[in-house]
């Protein structure tokens, strides 16, 4: 229940010199729920260890409500840890577990009861308050662990990935609770993850960091309209942006190649200066772009499909476009959402249009589209 | 390439049966997929095809020819396995050339040949790259997908992948998924894939065979197995979230039928569903009762009464995904979600506030209680 500032903050290993975190710079409000997200090895580990006072801090500062915290240890920051691995103690009780924090803090018998009674309701634990680690599911495992996590109101709790080696049912179910708990106690939550579904389903801001370094902090909305960069568009959206090299043309459209000869797309905005004649890099989601069987005039692109995907509730269609244009996607082709209803076979010849305000551009990492 | 027909098959592990009396047919150039829960007897199949599990009865045919007694290295089929296997000392690129040295198949290609078979397959799997790396250096996903290159890399009658992408993180699936497909149509190859995966099966397979405790539950396009589900078994195995499911008794009432649950669901059952809870409707305690299922993308929410089938719930929990959002309720000790599409505009329900939900009765279920509910992990 604080405010949690990072302000420059670096982590460098001594040993061959490593910068595990580089100059990283984010504020988690108060009642939060912020996602730390990135690929492996990217830095999060370092910056949740950080957080939690497991690892000491190389530069720069960590705030708890504006107090400098980086001096203090895991249990004067009151911070609340859960883990991938549950980490329950195999020889307390589902109740002893809950109550070991509040045990820890001395705190009087009723109090205990009180607050180890109440969590156990929120998470339906009520009927395992007798039995013993050894002798639940993993889901039910899970959800004592982050009882014990979620029971003395911790200034931040810290969650590393919890929930990422689950079945899909259970993972479902956990990820209501935690958003449930969170809402209901009044926490503020960082939760540490690589899987970016997971992120944007229970989180309010995305915290997204890669190569030691921020790439970008906003709402979800802001991430999946606005992206800060190339590697923001591509890690955040289930099946990824789609990424063709095409040629500016102007400061306002693209030229594609395509089997058909070259197609124009109108951009939203306008490109920084120097690009015109230039390759640059056009990113084009697969939810955004719409599939069309007649033709198409504007921002519109011929092609024929060559894979398709059922999902159940859609199909994602790879749809060549035979020119040079394709690029990144390892098939060769673009991605393309469509409703399960809507049957496609492949080697039919379809168009794809897309707003110009939904198109992204990009030279290398960077985003050159003006707004 | 070619057809591959189980007759009867059954697995004993001591008393225990892995596989009953199981009839399969795998046509020439099918993608077919095992799909099932862990100890379904899903990988015991794949072996037994493989001929590295000998099968208690029954019998197994290629092209017509029965293989009970020939030995895998004679059964001409390609098989990639969860746990990598790949052969430690040697370089990603012998690993992947493995098969095509192989004195058994005689294919006694030259050098060039050989290097230009085995590129083909790596590079089409991204890992063109690594050709030189032992596999102690590789990660969990490159191993992986050197295993399904050394698997890809010959033509045998048919390919035997056990969960050949499950250590894939998400992104590098989704991509060798649509691979694999492609690979499938353009070498008109007979695959026999084994997943849990529902995701991996719908998006693969010519055909599905959902497996149960070592019989077939279902079998049927991915189409079929999805808009049809038999069971509540199959309905539950798919979907993210999975199907919502529902205990309630069958009430009659003034000409009507309702299905209720709980005090606060009573829904009037559309006339055409009737025969269906009617069939599924099990006795129990005096009352009849049955299970309703339904995917969260057919309930609507509405902070308004749309319809008079809707009922309120308070909402349990509100998370977002990219594109839609995922309410959750909380009914009679089990949960169950509804999506709502962002297109349909912002979704700012708040947690506690009761909300309408109308249950799409064309997409509804009925099914026979096989399963226990009391899917609280």
């Amino acid at each position: 229940m604080s405010r949690v500032d990072l302000d420059k903050v670096w982590k460098i290993y001594p040993r061959g010199n490593v910068i595990g975190v580089k100059d990283l710079t984010f504020t988690v409000n108060d009642k939060e729920f912020v996602a730390i997200l990135g690929p492996s090895g990217g830095g999060k580990s370092s910056t949740l260890r950080m957080l939690a006072g497991l690892e000491e801090i190389s530069r720069g500062e960590i705030r708890f409500d504006g107090k400098v915290v980086n001096g203090l240890g895991p249990a004067e920051r009151n911070v609340a840890l859960a883990f991938e691995s549950y980490a329950l103690y195999q020889r307390l009780s589902v109740y002893e577990n809950i109550a070991f924090p509040l045990r820890a803090r001395h705190l009087p018998k009723a109090e205990v009861h009180a607050k180890v009674t109440r969590i156990a309701e929120l998470l339906d634990l009520t009927d395992l308050l007798k039995k013993f680690p050894s002798s639940l599911a993993g889901g039910q495992q899970q959800r004592v662990s982050l009882g014990r996590s979620f029971v003395r109101q911790p200034n931040l709790n810290l969650l590393d990935e919890p929930i990422s080696h689950m079945d899909q049912r259970v993972r479902a179910e956990i990820r209501a609770r935690i958003r449930h708990l969170h809402d209901e106690m009044g926490n503020t939550t960082v939760y540490v993850t690589h899987d970016q579904a997971e992120a944007v389903s229970l989180c309010d801001r995305l915290v997204i960091i890669n190569k030691a370094e921020l790439q970008q902090a906003g709402t979800v909305e802001e991430i999946w309209n606005r992206p800060a960069n190339r590697f923001v568009a591509y890690f955040v959206g289930e099946p990824s942006m789609n990424f063709i090299t095409v040629r500016a043309q102007g400061d306002a459209s693209l030229e594609v190649q395509t089997a058909a000869g070259v197609k124009v797309l109108k951009l939203g905005g306008v490109l920084k200066e120097g690009y015109a004649g230039k390759d640059v890099t056009a990113g084009l989601r697969p939810q955004q772009l719409k599939v069309h069987r007649g033709v198409q005039q504007g921002n519109a692109l011929p092609g024929i499909v060559r894979v398709v995907d059922f999902q159940g509730e859609n199909t994602i269609l790879t749809v060549s476009l035979g020119g040079k244009a394709e690029e990144a996607v390892i098939t060769g082709g673009l991605r393309a959402v469509v409703a399960a209803t809507e049957r496609y076979v492949v080697g039919e010849n379809v168009w794809l249009t897309i707003e110009p305000k939904l198109i992204h551009v990009f030279d290398g990492d960077a985003v050159i589209l003006k707004r | 390439m070619a057809e591959d027909i189980l007759e009867k098959v059954t697995k004993l592990y001591g008393r225990k049966r892995a596989v009953s009396e199981m009839d399969l047919v795998c046509r020439e150039g099918q993608f077919l997929t095992i799909f099932g829960p862990t100890g379904a007897g899903k990988s015991t199949i794949l072996k037994m095809i493989a001929g590295i599990e000998p099968i208690t009865s029954g019998r197994i045919l290629f092209n017509g020819k029965p293989v009970n007694d020939l030995p895998p290295q004679e059964r001409n089929v390609s098989m990639a396995f969860e746990s990598y296997n790949l052969y430690p000392h040697l370089n990603v690129y012998d690993n992947i050339a493995f098969p095509l040295r192989a004195p058994r198949w005689g294919l006694k290609l030259s050098a060039a040949e050989e290097r230009r078979r085995v590129e083909e397959i790596a590079n089409f799997l991204g890992i063109g790259e690594l050709l030189e790396r032992l596999p102690q250096h590789l990660s969990g996903g490159q191993k992986q997908r050197v295993s399904l290159s050394r698997a890809l890399v010959r033509k045998p009658e048919v390919y035997l992948l056990d969960e050949p992408i499950a250590h894939l993180d998400a992104r590098l699936k989704f991509s060798t998924q649509s691979l694999l497909k492609e690979f499938a149509s353009k070498y008109r190859a007979t695959i026999i894939y084994v997943t849990h995966d529902y995701r991996e099966a719908l998006a693969l397979s010519d055909r599905i065979v959902v497996l149960r405790k070592g019989t077939i539950e279902q079998a049927g396009s991915p189409e079929e197995i999805y808009y049809t589900p038999v069971s509540d078994f199959v309905g539950r195995l798919i979907g993210e979230p999975s199907m919502n499911l529902m205990d309630g008794t069958v009430v009659e009432e003034g000409g009507k039928v309702l299905f209720v649950s709980g005090k606060s669901f009573r829904m009037p059952v559309q006339g055409s569903l009737v025969p269906a809870l009617k069939k599924s409707a099990q006795s129990e305690g005096g009352s009849a009762t049955a299970r309703l299922g339904i995917r969260c993308e057919h309930i609507r929410l509405s902070r308004q009464k749309q319809s008079d089938t809707a009922f309120a719930l308070p909402v349990y929990a509100v998370v977002h995904e990219a594109e839609s959002t995922v309410v959750t309720f909380e009914l009679e000790h089990t949960f169950f979600y509804a999506r709502v599409r962002q297109e349909s505009g912002f979704v700012d329900y708040k947690v506690a506030e009761n909300l309408w939900l109308d249950f799409d009765q064309d997409s509804m279920f009925f099914f026979p209680k096989t399963i226990e509910l009391s899917a609280k992990a």
